[in-house]
């Protein structure tokens, strides 16, 4: 059970430590490193790769935190510098400025509606479609797609073309959470489709409308409960796309939160690095936190694990 | 849509004489799914089909008045969509291809070998799981933290710049530039490669101790157990990776906003034509820009959809 993940057998559980490969073949009394090259080579050229690779990815957020924590112009970084000038003050000095607030109320505003935007549009068609079209789920799943197909910047050159048409809603900063809705399509249905293959969803149904449940009730009270998982999951997926969405929001001229960021910047480096910086943080914590509340979870070796794991990491692979 | 319904529908009839029960199933099972395809048609479908209907348009003349935006003249026709593939639009797509290849090979290189080395290591058990759970969150990064966390690091004033320049060695030196080929592949890299690793996991997963004792055992070297097992079964993999890549970097606009200004790089360009910077009165060029980006961006992800399906035959 633990070795196989039954959403999609073959892939690994990709957040869950304890599994490594399957054994493949018995070992028995043979010493497991006769039949293994990589034992003859060393482990210096992966090592190796390790390793340069942990500098490569560390080394911008390292040179991001030096310019938003110290005050000092490269110019002047010497060794005399070097220890001088650091504070916490370059995270926090955007705060201050009159534009934040505004716009960090709107994307959060933003993002909330997203959220609930789409569980109400997902939820019920991923129910529906699990229950009486199963073979309608590879055309969804095909459709998810799409918004790769159509980038947000080809997406924003579209809605340029309807904006004449449409001046009354697309004028309003709330019209961005519909489009926000398809950015996050790929990650939010893999979620839901994937939470929704590790439940027995007739069964579950049955059981409640058979119990007299109508529709709604059975959707309260008997499946939210157990895609809690991989609804908190779509939830912050949601949440860290909005939250870091440029492209269409710049092109529309909407205050949105990133949009400051980038303006920020330029009026004043190091609060705009502090903002950037903290931008990373809340959603790299965003992700650490959805893997860690669904950890948690795990330990009960509940099958939500694999349904996050399969999304959380593999969603952009368009994995099933 | 509806055929594909009645088809399945059709299908668990199969000449029941109590035909009408079904039937009333039948009828309305499609209607779940309406919402969906109306929502996803109405803010996905229809802005994207708009772009091709501007831009399968002969040469136009656009005019504004006051509110209204009126568009006269160029009928049904390709001349848009040929000049976008002329002239400066033509060195911008060269330019776009070629450094979104150049960081999707090594996001395809780089990744694989970091995956390999991850599944590998025995000893750190922690070890993979931290590759998987860092990748799964460094391919979502980018996007203008990932932008200006590179100018901190590698720009004019960047701090590894300096550190370069108290060792003796000027990054500027060559033609180094956050804006071109060098630098956006560097800086895409830090998406590209984490994407590569959670692609090609499953695949080197897949690879079983076994086929590799049946190779030694009928006299295979590692090298022939590589030309002839590994490589194969990775394949699909690989290249289903190289074109998910290639869409990924030549797609992204946020980050390559952050970095430069250069109008080479297609996404920038056609941000320049919405943003009205360049050439007013010529709309359809613009869009036309954009319909191509979605008929490459098609070609890239349906390549990869098939590649994707092939790859997984030998992960179960």
């Amino acid at each position: 059970m633990a070795d196989i993940n039954p959403l999609a057998p073959g892939l690994p559980l990709a957040i869950d430590p304890e599994v490594g490969g399957p054994p493949t073949a018995p070992i028995g009394g043979i010493p497991p490193r006769a039949g293994r090259p990589i034992a003859r080579f060393g482990r210096l050229g992966p090592n190796l790769v390790l390793i340069l690779c942990a500098v490569f990815f560390l080394a911008p957020l390292l040179a991001l935190a030096r310019y938003a924590l110290q005050n000092v112009p490269t110019i002047l970084l010497g060794r005399s510098t070097l220890f001088k000038k650091w504070s916490l003050g370059g995270l926090t000095k955007a705060f201050s400025d009159k534009q934040f607030g505004p716009t960090l109320t709107l994307s959060l505003k933003l993002a909330v509606g997203t959220v609930f935007l789409t569980l109400a549009l997902l939820l019920p068609t991923a129910i529906w479609v699990h229950m009486r079209l199963p073979k309608m789920r590879a055309v969804i799943e095909f459709v998810t797609v799409l918004p790769y197909v159509i980038p947000a910047i080809a997406l924003v050159a579209g809605i340029v073309v309807v904006k004449p048409h449409a001046r009354w809603f697309l004028d309003s900063n709330y019209s961005l959470v519909p489009f926000y809705v398809i950015l996050a399509l790929p990650f939010t249905y893999r979620s839901i489709d994937a939470g929704l293959r590790a439940i027995d969803l007739k069964t579950l149904v049955d059981a409640s409308r058979s119990l007299g449940a109508g529709w709604g009730t059975t959707l309260r009270r008997a499946l939210v409960p157990n895609l809690r998982t991989a609804i908190i999951s779509s939830a912050f997926l949601t949440t860290a796309v909005v939250l870091g969405e440029f492209t269409i929001a710049s092109t529309l001229l909407k205050n949105t939160l990133p949009t400051f960021q980038a303006i920020y910047v330029k009026r004043e480096p190091q609060g705009g690095y502090g903002l950037n910086l903290l931008a990373l943080v809340v959603t790299t914590g965003l992700f650490a936190l959805l893997t860690l509340l669904t950890r948690k979870r795990g330990s009960r070796k509940s099958t939500a694990v694999v349904a996050v794991a399969a999304t959380a990491g593999q969603a952009r692979t368009l994995a099933p | 849509m509806t055929n594909t319904i009645a088809a399945v529908g059709g299908r668990t009839i199969s000449a029941a004489p109590a035909a009408a029960a079904p039937r009333v199933r039948r009828s309305w099972a499609w209607i779940g799914v309406v919402p969906f395809f109306a929502f996803l048609s109405l803010f996905l479908i229809v802005p994207a089909l708009s772009v091709f209907e501007q831009a399968l348009h002969n040469n136009t003349f656009t005019a504004t008045l006051g509110e209204h935006t009126v568009t006269s003249g160029g009928g049904f026709g390709f001349d848009a969509m040929k000049e976008a593939f002329q002239g400066q639009n033509l060195d911008a797509f060269w330019f776009s291809i070629r450094f979104s290849a150049g960081a999707s090979l090594a996001g395809v290189l780089i990744g694989t070998l970091l995956a390999y080395a991850a599944v590998t290591a025995k000893r750190p058990k922690w070890l993979r799981s931290l590759v998987t759970s860092f990748s799964g969150v460094a391919a979502n990064l980018g996007g203008l933290p990932l932008a200006f966390a590179f100018i901190t690091l590698m720009g004019r004033q960047g701090l590894l710049t300096k550190i370069l320049t108290y060792f003796g060695f000027n990054l500027y030196g060559g033609d180094f530039n956050l804006g071109q080929v060098s630098g956006l592949i560097t800086v895409y890299s830090y998406f590209n490669i984490p994407l590569m690793v959670l692609i090609t996991l499953p695949a080197i997963d897949g690879l079983k101790a076994s086929w590799r004792e049946a190779s030694a055992n009928l006299g295979g070297s590692s090298f022939t157990y590589w030309r002839r097992v590994g490589i194969p079964v990775l394949t699909p993999s690989l290249l289903g990776g190289f074109l998910l890549l290639f869409a990924n970097s030549f797609s992204a606009f946020a980050t390559a906003k952050v970095l430069t200004d250069n109008s080479k790089i297609v996404s920038l360009r056609l941000g320049f034509f919405l943003g009205g910077d360049i050439n007013v009165g010529q709309d359809a060029i613009g869009y036309a820009l954009a319909a191509w980006m979605i008929i490459i961006m098609a070609f890239c992800m349906g390549f990869y959809w098939v590649l994707r399906k092939r790859a997984e035959r030998w992960q179960t």
